[in-house]
């Protein structure tokens, strides 16, 4: 693939020092993620899953090795950097969708760009069309008590969207739906990786994985298998 | 920070307090309410400061007044025929003349005698105080005239029947109608004369009254009515018959004040000792007199000021303090409910120092507000108190600066921490905190 990647994990390790003793929750990961790409990350609890996904979101820190996302080595970062790069770069969708409460649709698809320094009036517009793009443009003054859970998560999904980021990281995006809404916002990721998002989706449920092209499975804090569909989708279809 | 992401912050933040009303209100009401006593305390204090700096002012900052006081039992003079015993003390139209010959710096002295009787007009009957004085009586207590003229000299060398009423005695007695050249009847216990109204008189400072004698009730009298002295001690005499007591009791004194003019407060304190020796010349150790200074009166009245003030501020600073301790109480209560928010806000790309920001900029926006309210209201009680209940209060710039100040001051201290916390959280648990 002629694809330029835009994630290089490169022996990447995570220790949580928990005094008396230590635990290796990644032991030397290595891949790469290409640019418009759709990976989904699955694996069993305590398989350092959650500690890549918090790595990759730049929420934590890796022990060693390096992560390469874009241009910038993210490793080795200080706290107020990383809070940079996740505001520009990173765009999250959360389980429990996460929206700020007292703030209605377009404030909340607004946030990663107010912690950017640029003032909601000037990118009123483009909130708005992002909410239009996720259909909820019938509902911009709502605030997210007034909305169903589907609803809210697409709310997520146009918030995630709004800094124009290199990476979608969502973590279980519809472990909190029922399967109607889910496969409502599965459509919805489908169409953003059609128009060339590179989408990281961390999860356990086999039908949200295969919507993706690419499955890294992890195991005690490894790659166990790290199978890329494309052909081998139709085929099994 | 820009300016406009300020002002979005601050938007955010009262929409976050709006969110909570019942507990943002109450916990302004902390910060409410000590803004408020801060100012009304420091307004009421200040009136009645004001109100009694005033009173010493109307006596004279170059003068001095010496009253007769009636001295300890065993050393009154007793004077008695028929089981009538009478209390003989006071001051005397002797000393009066002495101390204008012998102490130096003296201008003018101005003699007082005062009892209390009854002043009839019509059916009206009114407990009054009875004034016998020099035609120079309103220069000297810088009190005004409000109609006709006062006492003069003719009158007084012809000791005629004239009388000036106080304005209040005025409004009192003749409700409504003109007291001029009215006659009116002055009863005492002995007997009853009449008179006839050639003024009405304004004194500087209503409760300043010469005696600060009370009534049953223990209202002061504002009830004056001026004759010349001549008339009174003809008319009247120097005997005293108290009836208010309950026993009966007879006092003969001469002159119940002495009011002497210097020229200057300097001078005052200067000639006090000499002041003394005069009056104590004739007394052979026997204390019949105190001596009244307004302008020490007013030197202890300010130093006491200033330490009710401080004492103000201190009560004040505890009030505020304990106002803050709430506010961080329930800040940091905030901060755990909405700790998941603040985890998506971090992973929106929030640094440390937005968040500790935004949650000063709350806790300043919940003291700032509170202290506006209690600002407001204090202005409020302040002009209520002062305009319609009629007592003199007084907001001062400093009262409202300093309960301001301290408002913020407050919500920057006690925010501080909250906000730290808030901002320290590891945004991974945060995000995990349901």
């Amino acid at each position: 693939m002629a694809k330029h990647s835009i994630i290089q994990i490169k022996d990447l390790k995570k220790v949580y020092d928990l005094g008396a003793f230590k635990v290796q929750a990644l032991k030397g990961l290595n891949f790469d993620i290409e640019e418009g790409s759709y990976t989904a990350i699955m694996g069993p609890s305590g398989s350092g899953k959650s500690t890549l996904l918090n790595i990759l979101g730049c929420l934590d820190r890796p022990s060693s090795g390096a992560y390469i996302l874009g241009d910038d080595d993210v490793a080795h970062m200080d706290d107020k950097e990383l809070s940079g790069v996740r505001g520009s770069r990173i765009g999250f969708i959360f389980q429990s969708y996460n929206l700020i409460q007292q703030l209605n649709v377009v404030e909340n698809i607004h946030v990663p760009l107010f912690y950017q320094g640029k003032d909601i009036s000037d990118h009123y517009d483009h909130c708005v069309k992002l909410a239009e793009k996720v259909g909820l443009a019938d509902r911009l003054d709502h605030r997210p008590m007034q909305l169903s859970g589907g609803q809210q998560q697409r709310v997520a999904v146009a918030r995630s969207l709004v800094n124009e980021p290199l990476m979608l990281l969502a973590d279980e995006p519809t472990g909190n739906l029922d399967s109607s809404t889910e496969q409502e916002i599965l459509d919805i990721l489908d169409e953003l990786h059609g128009e060339g998002r590179t989408l990281v989706i961390v999860t356990h449920d086999d039908a949200v994985a295969e919507r993706a092209e690419r499955v890294i499975h992890l195991k005690d804090g490894l790659v166990d298998q790290d199978i890329r569909k494309g052909a081998a989708k139709a085929v099994a279809k | 920070m820009r300016g406009s992401s300020l002002i979005q912050i601050v938007q955010v933040g009262f929409k976050s307090l709006r969110l909570h009303k019942l507990r943002s209100g109450l916990t302004m009401l902390g910060m409410i309410i000590g803004v408020w006593a801060v100012i009304v305390l420091v307004a009421i204090g200040e009136g009645a400061s004001h109100d009694a700096q005033e009173a010493i002012k109307a006596l004279g900052a170059q003068n001095v007044i010496i009253r007769s006081v009636k001295p300890m039992s065993d050393k009154v003079q007793l004077q008695g025929r028929d089981m009538e015993w009478e209390t003989i003390y006071g001051l005397k139209n002797s000393d009066a003349s002495r101390i204008s010959k012998t102490v130096p710096g003296v201008i003018k002295v101005l003699p007082v005698l005062t009892q209390r009787k009854n002043i009839i007009h019509g059916k009206r009957d009114v407990d009054c105080q009875l004034i016998g004085t020099y035609p120079y009586y309103p220069e000297f207590t810088q009190s005004k005239m409000v109609a006709g003229t006062f006492l003069n000299e003719i009158e007084e060398a012809r000791k005629e029947n004239s009388c000036v009423l106080t304005l209040e005695l005025a409004e009192k007695l003749f409700a409504g109608h003109n007291p001029l050249m009215e006659k009116v009847v002055i009863r005492g216990f002995e007997s009853a004369q009449v008179f006839r109204v050639k003024g009405i008189i304004q004194e500087r400072v209503e409760g300043a009254k010469l005696p600060q004698q009370k009534d049953v009730l223990g209202r002061t009298i504002s009830a004056n009515v001026f004759i010349p002295l001549s008339t009174f001690k003809a008319l009247f005499g120097i005997k005293n018959i108290d009836r208010s007591v309950g026993s009966l009791s007879v006092e003969r004194v001469e002159l119940s004040e002495i009011r002497v003019e210097f020229g200057s407060a300097e001078e005052v304190m200067e000639a006090l000792p000499l002041l003394r020796e005069a009056l104590d010349k004739t007394r052979r150790g026997n204390v019949d007199y105190e001596i009244q200074v307004p302008i020490n009166e007013l030197n202890a009245l300010k130093a006491q000021k200033a330490r009710d003030t401080r004492m103000l501020m201190y009560i004040a600073c505890i009030s505020l303090l304990v106002g803050g301790i709430g506010i961080m109480n329930i800040m940091l209560a905030t901060v755990t409910e909405r700790t998941q928010e603040i985890g998506v806000r971090r992973a929106m790309g929030a640094t440390q120092r937005d968040i500790t920001v935004q949650f000063l900029i709350e806790t300043l926006i919940l003291c700032l507000l509170g202290g506006s309210i209690g600002v407001c209201g204090g202005w409020g009680f302040a002009w209520v108190r002062h305009h319609l209940l009629h007592t003199t209060t007084i907001v001062t710039e400093w009262s409202v600066l300093a309960a301001f100040g301290l408002s913020v001051t407050v919500g920057l201290v006690f925010g501080l921490y909250p906000a730290r916390r808030a901002a320290l959280l590891d945004p991974i648990e945060a995000l995990r905190h349901a």
